[in-house]
């Protein structure tokens, strides 16, 4: 739960630290524009962060609509009638279709789970973005600037909650598959809670946690950490290349390792020692909730 | 009452208040905040009750107990010289985030502020 330090974090990203100083640099300065790439983009105005962009996060259309909060209709008449002004949230909220406090719940989930991943990219050869657009403005419009500092402090956090869950980011790209005969969890508590039952239900076999999440319209993150506390459970197959440890700088393309199907099935063994280690962690886990 | 600093604004109104906070329980992230936390610290504090929300939600001890009711709306939490409420926002749309309340237990009225949370925390999401 303290923080660390920045030095001592697991990085899946040797690249963190960079986009870090830029955007550090950009707050200092109050600028105003995008930083952004090929992970996406994060949008400061006033030196503050209004807007979070990744292909990775469902963003706040894909959230609103995928639970029927919105029509897509509804979704796109404010795009095309508010975001030319720069106020397609505020569009919303003033022709009734939103509650200010939705947009900003909305809203502000979007933005922190978008930057987790413009700043961490799933990727492992990606870097985060350091070419900055100067004045550029996102067609949402601003409504709750979030300080640069408590944006990078939410993502370290972040990403120490995934390795505390499970220090395995190949499980973060490839396909999720639910463990066939793993129904009978052990013990009351370790049944998985109803996010996790939702991503269970979603994983066919075929779709990453990033496409479940889309599919939900949910956290990628939420979604994230879900897959990894249900590999930690053992209910989802963990891919067969060996886990990096959680020091390990260099996962080693995750994305190719993943799309191969895992070597054997449960039997006794499972594989590449996971059942161990799961077993471990649970006990973990079990130790630190005394 | 719109938005996160006017539901926060009004949380602050409640008798016996210390402190409120907006959490998101996935992470313990703090999303708006008034008054005190407990050790003058909120995000100190919300990454706790964060922990705690979640074990709430997710456990099935509790889940199970209410699956025909819906699912966990608040958590008290008493001690010697204060109150902790923990509401649960409950959104259309996916969402992990709950209403947080200090309060001094010598001036705040439990089941008022309780009453009053609930409102709080409706009012957030309503259009």
């Amino acid at each position: 739960m303290t923080a660390r330090g920045g030095t001592t974090l697991p990085s899946r990203s040797p690249a963190l630290p960079a986009g870090a100083t830029a955007l550090g640099r950009l707050a200092d300065e109050r600028a105003t524009g995008a930083l952004h790439g090929p992970v996406g983009a994060l949008y400061l105005a006033d030196g503050a962060v209004v807007h979070a962009e990744s292909p990775a996060a469902p963003d706040v259309g894909r959230r609103l609509t995928a639970g029927g909060r919105l029509s897509p209709e509804s979704w796109e008449e404010a795009v095309s009638r508010g975001g030319p002004g720069y106020r397609a949230g505020g569009f919303l909220v003033e022709h009734g279709r939103l509650s200010r406090g939705e947009l900003e719940l909305c809203h502000l989930s979007a933005l922190f789970d978008a930057a987790y991943f413009v700043l961490c990219p799933l990727e492992a050869d990606r870097r985060p973005p350091e070419r900055f657009l100067r004045e550029a403005r996102h067609w949402l419009g601003p409504v709750r600037p979030v300080p640069v500092a408590a944006v990078q402090r939410e993502v370290r956090r972040r990403r120490e909650l995934l390795e505390r869950a499970w220090p395995c980011p190949a499980v973060d790209a490839a396909p999720v598959v639910p463990v066939p005969d793993a129904t009978g969890w052990p013990g009351p508590g370790a049944a998985p809670g109803r996010g996790r039952r939702a991503v269970l239900e979603a994983a066919d076999g075929r779709r990453t946690p990033v496409q479940i999440a889309r599919l939900l319209g949910r956290s990628a993150f939420a979604t994230l950490l879900d897959v990894r506390r249900l590999a930690a459970q053992g209910l989802i197959r963990t891919p067969a290349a060996p886990c990096p440890s959680p020091r390990d700088p260099d996962p080693a393309g995750p994305a190719e390792t993943g799309t191969e199907p895992v070597a054997e099935r449960h039997g006794t063994g499972g594989g590449a020692g996971a059942p161990e280690l799961s077993l471990l962690f649970r006990i973990r886990d079990a130790l630190e909730a005394l | 009452m719109s938005g996160i600093d006017a539901c926060l604004s009004e949380a602050m109104a409640i008798p016996g208040v210390r402190g409120a906070s907006l959490v998101d329980w996935t992470s313990g992230l703090t999303l708006g905040a008034a008054g005190d936390g407990p050790d003058r610290d909120h995000e100190t504090a919300a990454a706790e009750a964060a922990e705690l929300a979640r074990l709430a939600f997710e456990n099935s001890a509790f889940t199970r107990a209410t699956e025909d009711t819906g699912p966990v709306e608040d958590i008290v939490v008493t001690a010697r010289g204060s109150y902790h409420l923990i509401r649960f926002v409950e959104t259309s749309f996916d969402s992990s985030v709950f209403l947080y309340l200090w309060l001094d237990r010598a001036e705040a009225n439990l089941a008022m502020a309780r009453f009053r949370l609930q409102g709080l925390t409706t009012e957030l999401v309503l259009s």
